[in-house]
Formats: C-alpha cells, sequence, structure tokens
C-alpha cells in the first residue's frame, strides 16, 4: 500500500524510464531468492498486460527493487531530480 | 515464411525466464524452446510458468533425453502441458548430452535406437491406448493415460551426426540442428533430405530448425565478446570432423580444453579464435546477423532459434532482434 501511495507522485512522463531502470535492475540482480513469490507473479501479470508504467506496476517494480537492490534503486532516485521526492518517501 | 524461435537456459529464478518468455512473445517470436538439465531448474515446472504468462507463443523442452526422463513421463507432460497451452506444445528430444548424463550415473546406450523407440513410445501414449512395446532400449507393458490426451504434439528430434540427421528428417515433425554454421546447416540438410525421402516425405513437410548460439548488440564487438564463453564450450565439445571442417586448428582446441578442465576459464576464453567464433556462433550487429540467417536460410532452414547467449544484455537483445531483424524476414 506504502509504494502505491509514493508512486502517485511520480511524474507521468518519468514513468517509462523509470520502470525500464527498474526492471533492468531485477533481471541482472544476483539477490533474485529475495524476491517474493506473490510480488514475482503480480510483475510478470502487469507486465503480461502491458502495465509495468502504470501505477499499480511501478508499485510491484518499486517495493521488488528496494527488497533486490536497495543501493542501486536510491541511488538512481537520488540522481533523478524528478524523483528525488520519491527517495526521501522510501527512506521514511 | 521462416519462423523465429528462442531458447533460454532456466538457470536463474523462474520469473526472470519467465519475463523474457513473455517479452519474446510480445515481440513476434513463434517458438519458446527451454532447455533440459538436471542442475538448472526443472524445464516442466518453466514451461508450465510459460503455458500460464503467454497466449500464443509455441513452446517445448529443446531439448529432453530419454534417459534421464522416461518416454512415458515425457509424454504424460507433454500431454498435461497440452492441456494447459492446447496446440502450442511441441516435444523436443534428443540422445542427451554424455558429460552431464554421466554425472548422475547414466550412460548413454544406443542413442540412435533410444531416440527412435521414444518417438515411437511417445506417438502411441498419445493416441490414449494401451501401450505394449518391446524395445531394445525401452520396454512398455500396457501403459496408459488414466485420462484422454488431447490433440497431436509435434516431435522435434535434436541432432547433430549424419544418422542422428537422417534419423531425425524420417521420424521428426521437426529437427533441432545444433549449428549456427551454413556449412554445418547444408551438411545436415543433406543428411535429413536422405531421412525424409526414406519416409516417403517432402523436406518442406520437416521444419528444419537451425539451434544457434546467437548474439545481437549495435557493437559486433560486443556481440562477439558475449559469445565467447559458449563458444569455448561448443568448440571444446566438438568432434575432430567438424573442427576440421571449419579449418579450426586442433591444437588450439586441445589447449581450450585443457584450461576448462583446470577450470582456467580466463586462458580458455582467451584462445577463443576469431575463426571458433564464425564456426559455432551466428553474432554481430543486426545487419551482420541478417546476412548470415539469410546464409542460413539458403542452406534449407526453416526455423531460426536465437540461442545462448541471444546478447550482451538479453533484454536489449530481444528489442534489437525484434525491431531490426524479425521485420526484415516477415517482409
Amino acid at each position: 500500500m506504502a509504494y502505491q501511495k509514493i508512486v502517485k507522485t511520480i511524474p507521468v512522463k518519468t514513468r517509462e524510464t523509470l520502470s525500464d531502470k527498474l526492471v533492468d535492475f531485477l533481471l541482472k540482480s544476483k539477490k533474485e531468492d529475495k524476491m517474493p513469490s506473490d510480488l514475482a507473479s503480480t510483475i510478470l501479470n502487469q507486465w503480461q498486460q502491458g502495465s509495468l508504467t502504470t501505477e499499480a506496476g511501478l508499485a510491484a517494480l518499486l517495493e521488488a527493487a528496494v527488497l533486490l537492490e536497495p543501493e542501486k534503486t536510491m541511488e538512481f532516485l537520488e540522481q533523478e531530480p524528478q524523483l528525488a521526492d520519491v527517495a526521501k518517501a522510501l527512506k521514511k | 515464411m521462416v519462423k523465429f524461435g528462442i531458447e533460454f537456459v532456466p538457470r536463474e529464478a523462474y520469473w526472470k525466464t519467465i519475463y523474457y518468455a513473455i517479452q519474446a512473445e510480445k515481440r513476434g517470436f513463434n517458438n519458446l524452446w527451454i532447455t533440459d538439465h538436471y542442475y538448472n531448474r526443472n524445464v516442466y515446472v518453466t514451461l508450465t510458468a510459460a503455458a500460464i504468462y503467454t497466449k500464443k507463443i509455441v513452446f517445448g523442452p529443446g531439448v529432453t533425453n530419454p534417459y534421464l526422463i522416461n518416454p512415458v513421463v515425457t509424454a504424460q507432460s507433454l500431454v498435461s502441458l497440452d492441456e494447459l497451452a492446447p496446440g502450442r506444445v511441441v516435444l523436443g528430444v534428443g540422445a542427451g548430452d554424455k558429460t552431464t548424463l554421466a554425472a548422475t550415473g547414466i550412460e548413454i546406450e544406443k542413442p540412435l535406437t533410444a531416440v527412435v523407440e521414444t518417438v515411437e513410445i511417445f506417438k502411441r501414449m498419445l493416441e490414449g491406448k494401451s501401450v505394449t512395446f518391446e524395445g531394445e532400449v525401452f520396454k512398455a507393458k500396457g501403459t496408459k493415460f488414466n485420462f484422454k490426451p488431447g490433440g497431436k504434439i509435434p516431435i522435434y528430434v535434436g541432432a547433430q551426426g549424419p544418422k542422428m540427421l537422417e534419423t531425425a528428417g524420417k521420424i521428426g515433425d521437426g529437427v533441432l540442428i545444433n549449428a549456427s554454421h551454413p556449412k554445418d546447416i547444408d551438411y545436415a540438410v543433406d543428411c535429413i533430405k536422405k531421412g525424409v525421402s526414406e519416409a516417403g516425405k517432402k523436406l518442406t513437410d520437416v521444419d528444419v530448425t537451425a539451434y544457434t548460439s546467437f548474439s545481437v548488440h549495435e557493437n559486433p564487438e560486443k556481440a562477439k565478446e558475449a559469445a565467447v564463453p559458449i563458444v569455448a564450450f561448443i568448440a571444446a565439445g566438438s568432434p575432430d570432423i567438424i573442427l576440421e571442417r571449419h579449418g579450426i586448428d586442433l591444437e588450439k582446441v586441445d589447449k581450450l580444453r585443457g584450461a576448462l578442465k583446470t577450470g582456467d576459464f580466463g586462458q580458455a576464453y582467451g584462445s577463443v579464435s576469431p575463426e571458433m567464433i564464425g564456426a559455432f556462433s551466428l553474432c554481430g550487429n543486426p545487419d551482420m546477423c541478417i546476412e548470415q540467417i539469410n546464409r542460413l536460410l539458403k542452406a534449407g532452414m526453416s526455423q531460426f532459434v536465437v540461442g545462448s547467449p541471444i546478447g550482451p544484455n538479453v533484454r536489449k537483445s530481444i528489442d534489437l532482434i525484434s525491431e531490426k531483424i524479425i521485420p526484415h524476414f516477415k517482409k
């Protein structure tokens, strides 16, 4: 639920870039055992439906990225001026 | 029109393989092949997930073997998958990999006979009748499913040597040729033609599939770099007759084998020559790949399988294939 609130603050024009980056982090991650199976199912369903750039899709990707690659995810969010608020919200 | 297939090795968590499978379907691939090795994720668990998350892509094991998985269980698995995804399932079967099977205590005996008998048992099990079979390698004694199998499941036979290629042409709906070079596909097609004609079929009745080691990137050097580890293992496992066909220095391959044996991967990969890369992989930028795929088409291929490594970044490479290679052949 918290992630769904956070993604509402993401500007629409940055959603595609963010989604792409988060997918990249997840697919390259060596910490795949940290992915909860229900979250994996949600991501695959969203991907199948072409919804990984929607709020629900981004919330799932963000949650997974924070679990598997917290440093990389935070670093990316902090570097993007339009996503700085997302980084702050996640730190809270 | 040529079909495009893609091979995934389920060595990573299932959700990564399935992510790529969904992507492959979205990007216009016709076939999905999942490798079957005991040390990776189970092929049928992976295919079941693929069946659930895809809608039209045709899929199957690429390839399973009858030594580790009894033909009756293979039939059961494929028929069950066909119930989940009717009309989208194919069987890919071959004799198996000697080294991998040896690790499980299994010796490959009478590989040709084993594959022929597997195909026979598989076909008969699919008819839903009681099967009694007295083969040299396999036996069935009144073996029957307690349910009605669905429709036909095409059978692809994985082959490399002349006799297996000929047999594959004779008994298979398709042949999976483990090769990336036109010389090898030419040779394979000649063998397949013999089997096809013996069975009273035409070559076009059989899906002649080039199961390649493929790597694409806009920068050809990056594509080649990604192909090196795979090429090292293919070259090391190739018989001298194939190495000689490609004019590859046998001494270099011996060095490569030695390095792989001792686990010195740095030296092994360093001894992969441009000739080996050219012989055992199809790689480069999209234009270079198109040119090489065209050469395979001229040799008689009807399905092109993009096999490992696919590219330095699998996701980006699938997109590249979809944007720049497949459309060239679908015009």
